[in-house]
């Protein structure tokens, strides 16, 4: 996390109540400057509404903070350089895609003149001119992003911009939100599909019923936590043997095709590859494989949904 | 506000939404023109109510009198269209995105609704200058003299009519965007507006004739119309306004104060 001296965002006690219920509940937020952020809840959670009020939409209840170093109670002060892609992509049907694009500058007070170079940076270049009505869902969404990019914002909001899009788009949508990540700014994106947000951030928030599971670096969250080893002897005869030679020495052990996979049940990554490596060597087996077992996104989040770990 | 409203222009000015929306003036103009030479009769005092008479299309203020009497139709469609389109920006989302480029929501929605208006009165203006022209051909097959058309004094009943005219299409489109701001959604918004302002004062106003000086529909009407038998236009005016900044007010409470989720 080099480089990153100041927080995009940072709010406390953030809270959302519809009458008696509560959708955000006493929520503290931090994001580094510079990060790709990914935010991640169960349908409900939260972070939809946690969007709005970031975004000035929706009037938080209670909580305090900054956003972009000004106070989220002023959004007026801070979105002229956010963009934002919230629920999805709405714009005028009957203009086209750079018509549209042009009204919300104009409204922003930005540029006009660079819509072309960004359309074309959305994959939109060859069809910028035809009526938005005629777009596909993915051309849609990637008009959305277009339009969260007018100003040149310091930090992007993206809620859900992967939402119905299909494989093709969904690799699209990763790759143009990879790109943002390259060029600086803070992008803040929600999304269901983990292993997509495991790819693109390197910061994570976790968050369930409106509270924070987690947030922090990506690595933190998966790295630290190894599942097991799959362990692969040289000879594939050797599997059986193997097997209950490393049942006998109390591991638990499961056959998964042509490999063992010893659960690490709370040991060290460390201690348990030198465990079973030597009861393997002692054996007079040899190891061609002896690698950690590492733990999905989708693995570390419904474990702590299911643990309500904080 | 001046983005907004500039914003609102670029995506109403546009060649195809100009070129409906002169076809649709002049259809109107053609209509009214038509019809009200075609049914003036006899002499009289002039009656835009139910129509033209011959004296009063052959005196002062005769070129834009087929408009005037014309405009009295207008209203409901203007009120529809206001709520059709401020609705769906609500329905549309688009409010949202309007909303996330700038955050000072009565800027933008007092914005859209001047930028709307400043179409709307190029639309009444192209309408009143049609239905002059239309009338200065179609007078001559009634044998109606059109010397005191160009007087000074039919410059000033042109404006007038004028103003009365954009004045209550600017009611109109206040209170249809209140409906949408209330609603916020395109077939709700229209089904009370349409229940309201279509059967609801019409049926009322035939057995309640207080009606005329109280519903705002009927206000509205009577202003467009330069006053009526019921209405005279200063009472008109004054109504009109106080039920406007009402619906304004209204309007600008629920914007500012609303959380924006659709």
């Amino acid at each position: 996390m080099s480089g990153m001296t100041a927080n995009a965002l940072s709010v406390t006690g953030l809270t959302k109540r519809y009458g008696a219920r509560t959708v955000v509940n006493d929520l503290d937020l931090e994001l580094p400057a510079g990060v790709v952020a990914g935010f991640v809840g169960p349908n409900g959670a939260g972070k939809t509404t946690t969007m709005a009020m970031l975004l000035g939409l929706v009037r938080p209840s209670a909580g305090t903070g900054t956003v972009l170093g000004r106070p989220i109670h002023s959004p007026g002060a801070y979105l002229p350089r956010v963009g934002a892609l919230i629920e999805s992509p709405a714009f005028y049907p009957s203009l086209s895609g750079a018509e549209n694009l042009r009204v919300f500058a104009t409204v922003g007070g930005h540029d006009t003149a660079g819509i072309p170079v960004l359309l074309e940076s959305v994959g939109l270049g060859e069809r910028g001119n035809d009526r938005y009505r005629s777009y596909s869902l993915g051309m849609k969404q990637r008009l959305g992003i277009a339009a969260a990019l007018l100003g040149d914002p310091a930090l992007l909001i993206l809620d859900e911009p992967a939402n119905g899009l299909d494989p093709q788009g969904v690799r699209e949508m990763r790759s143009l939100i990879g790109g943002l990540a390259g060029s600086g700014r803070t992008v803040l994106v929600s999304s269901h599909d983990l292993s997509e947000l495991e790819q693109v951030c390197d910061w994570l928030i976790l968050i369930d019923t409106g509270r924070s599971l987690y947030q922090g670096p990506t690595r933190d969250l998966l790295d630290g936590v190894v599942g097991g080893l799959t362990v692969v002897p040289q000879r594939r005869d050797d599997l059986p043997a193997l097997c209950e030679l490393l049942v006998a020495c109390e591991h638990h052990v499961e056959w998964r095709d042509e490999r063992l996979v010893v659960s690490s049940n709370g040991t060290a990554a460390g201690d348990l590859a030198a465990s079973v490596n030597r009861a393997a060597f002692d054996a007079g087996m040899v190891l061609v494989e002896l690698s950690p077992l590492r733990t999905t996104l989708e693995d570390r989040y419904l474990s702590m949904l299911q643990g309500g770990a904080r | 506000m001046t983005r907004v409203i500039k914003a609102e222009l670029l995506r109403l000015v546009r060649r195809r939404t100009m070129a409906v929306m002169a076809a649709a003036c002049l259809l109107f103009s053609a209509v009214v023109t038509l019809t009200v030479f075609a049914s003036a009769q006899g002499a009289g005092p002039p009656s835009r109510r139910g129509g033209a008479t011959l004296a009063a299309l052959a005196g002062t203020g005769g070129g834009t009198e087929a408009f005037a009497v014309g405009a009295s139709f207008v209203g409901f469609l203007v009120f529809v269209t206001f709520i059709a389109l401020m609705a769906g920006e609500f329905s549309g989302g688009t409010f949202r995105g309007l909303l996330l480029r700038d955050p000072h929501r009565l800027r933008v929605i007092v914005g859209k609704l001047a930028g709307i208006l400043l179409v709307a009165a190029g639309a009444v203006a192209l309408t009143e200058v049609l239905t002059f022209v239309l009338s200065l051909i179609v007078a001559p097959t009634r044998d109606i003299a059109t010397s005191d058309w160009f007087s000074m004094g039919s410059a000033g009943a042109a404006v007038r009519d004028y103003a009365s005219v954009l004045g209550g299409v600017a009611g109109w489109a206040v209170f249809g965007t209140t409906l949408a701001v209330i609603f916020r959604s395109t077939p709700l918004a229209l089904g009370v507006g349409f229940a309201w302002a279509g059967p609801f004062e019409n049926i009322t106003v035939d057995s309640w004739e207080a009606g005329y000086r109280l519903f705002p529909g009927q206000v509205l009407a009577s202003l467009i119309r330069g006053g009526t038998a019921e209405l005279g236009i200063g009472r008109a005016v004054a109504t009109a306004v106080l039920y406007t900044a009402v619906a304004g007010a209204v309007t600008l409470v629920l914007v500012s104060r609303r959380d924006v989720t659709a």
